[in-house]
């Protein structure tokens, strides 16, 4: 769904989900959401990231969560009362899909894009990385950041293996 | 692979026309080499080993002796692998594929001109795959099924030759056989089925009488069948689709001629003249009334058995472990616990009953009994007897014993393994087995059982028992064993485990013993088993696996560790106790052992290790929970063991596939996620403090 621009995909026209994690605002393509549900308990997985905050039980099936102001280095603070988990469907390199849930600080609401409303993401020079963009728009006054899930949450399509204490040993595998 | 194919050579050298000598430890060299064949290997290998196979093939089935030009192709074949093998392993080019291979390959072991001039005769099946893909993955799962039928009526006739019951089954098998592969177009096994179905035709007529000859017969007619069918379901799965399959049937098919002319001089001398082509359709005619008879039979005799997709059972189990789960949430509600209603109580009651009940049910879908494979071995062992000329009698127990379908799978090639071994190397020869006081006619004793919350299934000889001194003076000699070490005698034993340990003491009778091994361990502990071993000197060796009922549940230990959870299979659990003060020593700083009943083990302080805040700072305040893997035991500090329970094992997800901390995640009673620990991981980390890790965690694994 994505065409290339300048060498790097850029968003298309179509309905996006938008949420907000602190002061700013920010949009998934609605047909990566699967559902959005409340903050539950979530069970830490050791020697991961920072922003993996570990796994919850979504009817029976085992999905990660993660952390997206971590991920996307915000300052942490704690989750407000509006909080909540997206759960999205991302795809793996192997065009198999995969669950993932997301925590953002609130969620706005269903909003459909022109392609004139949005444009590619400009060059920052490095810092703020913009990887993980697929682009902006601007729409009733506010700049909306539109994410790529597969670029933000996996890395070759799998968590990397690192850790967030100093590990005890190394890990090791043939 | 090199290492095989030089002992190989070994035998190659001792060979001699018109003897057999050597012929079975080439085959199971070869049969080896197919099992490593099959992972890292050069690509020109398996095609090699193709050829090889088919010529011992030739020799096993035909003559079962060596000719000079059989042993002189032998020898060409050993050098070509050799230098195949070399190449590889210096990424030099591969030596040139002998072009006579390609074309000779069916005739070069072949001795009589007849027998070239018809085995150029084999026809090759193509399968119509993109068409035909449904009706042939029906055809073979349910043709494998006839096959094993077949095999297991046949060795029923072979104690009780008159059972008209089982003539009668063996021949609707293949009648059914036959009918799907003509439909399917599958000539060459239509052909072979056809004249095996005439074979047991006349049998049924009492025209002919069941002799060992016969049973030969069908026994490696249905392993032809077989042949085929496997080949299949291989290109099914996508290997090598399209691909003509050609499996020798001629070889067969005329034997099954012979018979059959045997029987017509006596019945019907006219037939003889008749060419083959028409006496084939001679006995077409003849079978139609049989036919139409046994069509009657096989509408009434269908039983109320449905097949079903593996993956809806496998969604089933796990809803209604859900269930379970959810159930005991509404039970333990403070909530609901704070109504003080009694019809309410009774409802909660019948609830609990019911989701057992279903869960218990759930689970059974997926348990089938061991007969089929029990009873394959029966096949093995008679095989095997009688290549090897020895006595052997098949004892089976507990062959009703149920197990989960995916264990019943995966557990079949250790199982081969473990008897072929048994009665290769644990039995003695007749003559040796009189000498040591004890019947000329060795048993061997499959049983299966419940056990320990699981099943345990023993495969015990009264051979001569696995030599302790050999073993481990084998394993002083290769560096593995200090000599001085005081090793128990189940590590000796457990010795025979280690990759390759006894192809070094190749010419010892206990090779062999260890071929392999080292497979069979790392086959059962991936369905989470273990595997023990008990021997006698001259009194015989058992061999025990003991294996969880089910993959999907698994009995877990559930440890606190900091504010986290975890669960530890309790399989994997040797012990678990309170430390005494001064029982943990450090070792160079790096590293710490605890002493287990007088021995030091090394120590992992669990959160440590995990990143947890553990509460336990001196082990003393914590648990230790000694947990082994293969030969290797640690200790775990744990704050507190929570409890036992059973669990329903889900998968983390492609999203944490490069982690191997962790075996999976696990629904608990509250809802919560627990994590199931991978005790391999956790036991094979090296135990001292390593500042690497970062390093290595920025390249993949």
């Amino acid at each position: 769904m994505n065409t290339s621009y300048k060498g790097k995909p850029i968003a298309q026209a179509g309905r996006y989900l938008t949420f907000t994690l602190g002061e700013e605002s920010y949009g998934f393509p609605v047909l990566k959401v699967r559902e959005i549900i409340r903050l539950c308990p979530i069970t830490p997985v050791p020697r991961m990231p920072a922003y993996v905050k570990g796994v919850i039980n979504l009817r029976g099936t085992v999905i990660p969560v993660f952390d997206l102001r971590a991920k996307l280095q915000f300052a942490t603070t704690s989750y407000g009362e509006r909080a909540c988990i997206i759960v999205l469907q991302a795809t793996l390199p192997s065009r198999e899909t995969t669950l993932i849930g997301a925590i953002v600080d609130a969620v706005e609401e269903v909003v459909h894009l022109s392609a004139a409303e949005i444009e590619a993401t400009p060059d920052f020079g490095g810092t703020p990385d913009t990887q993980c963009i697929l682009g902006l728009a601007t729409i009733k006054g506010g700049v909306k950041t539109l994410l790529n899930i597969e670029k933000i949450f996996l890395e070759d399509g799998f968590l990397p293996v690192a850790s967030k204490t100093k590990p005890e040993s190394s890990t090791q595998q043939e | 692979m090199a290492e095989i194919v030089s002992l190989l050579g070994e035998e190659l050298a001792f060979l001699t026309p018109n003897q057999d000598a050597g012929l079975l430890p080439i085959n199971r060299y070869v049969m080896d080499l197919e099992e490593l064949a099959k992972g890292d290997s050069p690509p020109a290998a398996m095609a090699g080993l193709k050829v090889v196979r088919v010529w011992l093939d030739q020799i096993l089935d035909g003559p079962g002796r060596f000719t000079e030009k059989s042993i002189h192709n032998l020898h060409t074949w050993h050098a070509w692998m050799s230098s195949t093998l070399e190449a590889w392993e210096k990424g030099t080019p591969a030596p040139a594929w002998p072009a006579e291979w390609d074309e000779k390959r069916k005739s070069m072991v072949g001795p009589e001109p007849t027998q070239l001039f018809a085995e150029a005769g084999e026809t090759a099946i193509r399968l119509n795959l993109p068409n035909d893909v449904e009706l042939l993955s029906e055809f073979h799962s349910e043709s494998l099924e006839l096959l094993n039928d077949i095999e297991q009526g046949v060795l029923v006739l072979e104690s009780n030759p008159a059972d008209v019951v089982t003539i009668n089954s063996i021949f609707r098998a293949f009648h059914t056989f036959k009918g799907g592969a003509g439909f399917l177009h599958l000539e060459a096994l239509h052909g072979l089925a056809h004249d095996l179905e005439s074979l047991l035709d006349a049998v049924r007529r009492a025209e002919l009488y069941i002799t060992s000859e016969i049973i030969d017969v069908i026994l490696a007619g249905a392993d032809v069948l077989k042949q085929f069918t496997r080949e299949i379901g291989a290109q099914l799965q996508g290997i090598n689709p399209g691909a003509p399959i050609l499996v020798p049937t001629q070889q067969i098919v005329r034997r099954v001629r012979s018979l059959l002319r045997a029987e017509r001089t006596l019945s019907e001398p006219a037939a003889i003249v008749a060419p083959e082509t028409t006496d084939t359709r001679a006995t077409d005619t003849r079978v139609t009334s049989a036919r139409q008879a046994v069509e009657s039979l096989a509408t009434s005799s269908s039983r109320g058995l449905v097949k079903l997709d593996t993956t809806k059972l496998d969604n089933l189990v796990d809803i209604v472990g859900e269930l379970v789960i959810a159930q005991s949430m509404v039970v333990h509600n403070p909530d609901v616990q704070n109504i003080k209603s009694l019809q309410l109580i009774r409802c909660l009651r019948q609830l609990s009953r019911i989701t057992t009940d279903l869960q218990r049910n759930a689970i059974s879908l997926r348990m089938v009994p061991m007969r089929a494979m029990f009873h394959k071995m029966r096949r093995l062992v008679r095989d095997l007897s009688v290549q090897q000329q020895k006595q052997v009698q098949l004892v089976l127990e507990g062959e009703e014993t149920e197990l989960d379908r995916n264990i019943v799978e995966k557990l079949s090639d250790p199982l081969v393994h473990m008897i072929r071994n048994a009665v290769d190397h644990g039995l003695e020869r007749p003559a040796d087995r009189v000498a040591a006081g004890k019947s000329d006619c060795g048993s061997i004793r499959l049983s299966a059982s419940h056990q320990r919350g699981g099943i345990v299934i023993r495969i015990q000889d009264d051979g001569r028992g696995l030599d302790r001194e050999r073993i481990l003076a084998t394993a002083v000699d290769r560096g593995l064993v200090k000599a001085s070490a005081n090793v128990t005698e189940s590590e000796i034993f457990s010795l025979i485990f280690l990759p390759g340990f006894s192809t070094v003491e190749k010419i010892t009778e206990l090779s062999g013993r260890g071929v392999g091994m080292d497979v069979v361990r790392r086959n059962i502990e991936s369905l989470r088993g273990k595997i023990e071993i008990r021997s006698l000197a001259g009194r015989g060796t058992t061999f025990s696996i003991l294996l969880p009922l089910t993959l999907a549940i698994i009995e877990g230990l559930l440890v606190g560790v900091g504010n986290d959870r975890y669960i530890i299979p309790t399989l994997s659990v040797r012990e678990s106790f309170k430390p005494q003060p001064g029982t943990v020593s450090a070792i160079r700083e790096e590293g710490e052992v605890i002493s287990v009943r007088g021995r030091q083990t090394p120590l992992l302080r669990l959160g440590r290790y995990l990143g947890t805040p553990s509460r336990a700072v001196n082990p003393e305040d914590g648990i230790i929970v000694v947990v082994e893997s293969g030969d290797s035991a640690r200790g775990l500090l744990v704050d507190e063991l929570i409890g036992k329970q059973e669990v329903v094992i889900k998968s983390l997800g492609e999203t944490f596939a490069k982690q191997n901390i962790l075996a999976g995640g696990a629904v608990l009673g509250d809802g919560w996620v627990g994590l199931i620990l991978d005790v391999d991981t956790l036991v094979k980390e090296p135990y001292h403090l390593s500042g690497g890790h970062f390093a290595n965690s920025s390249t993949p694994l």
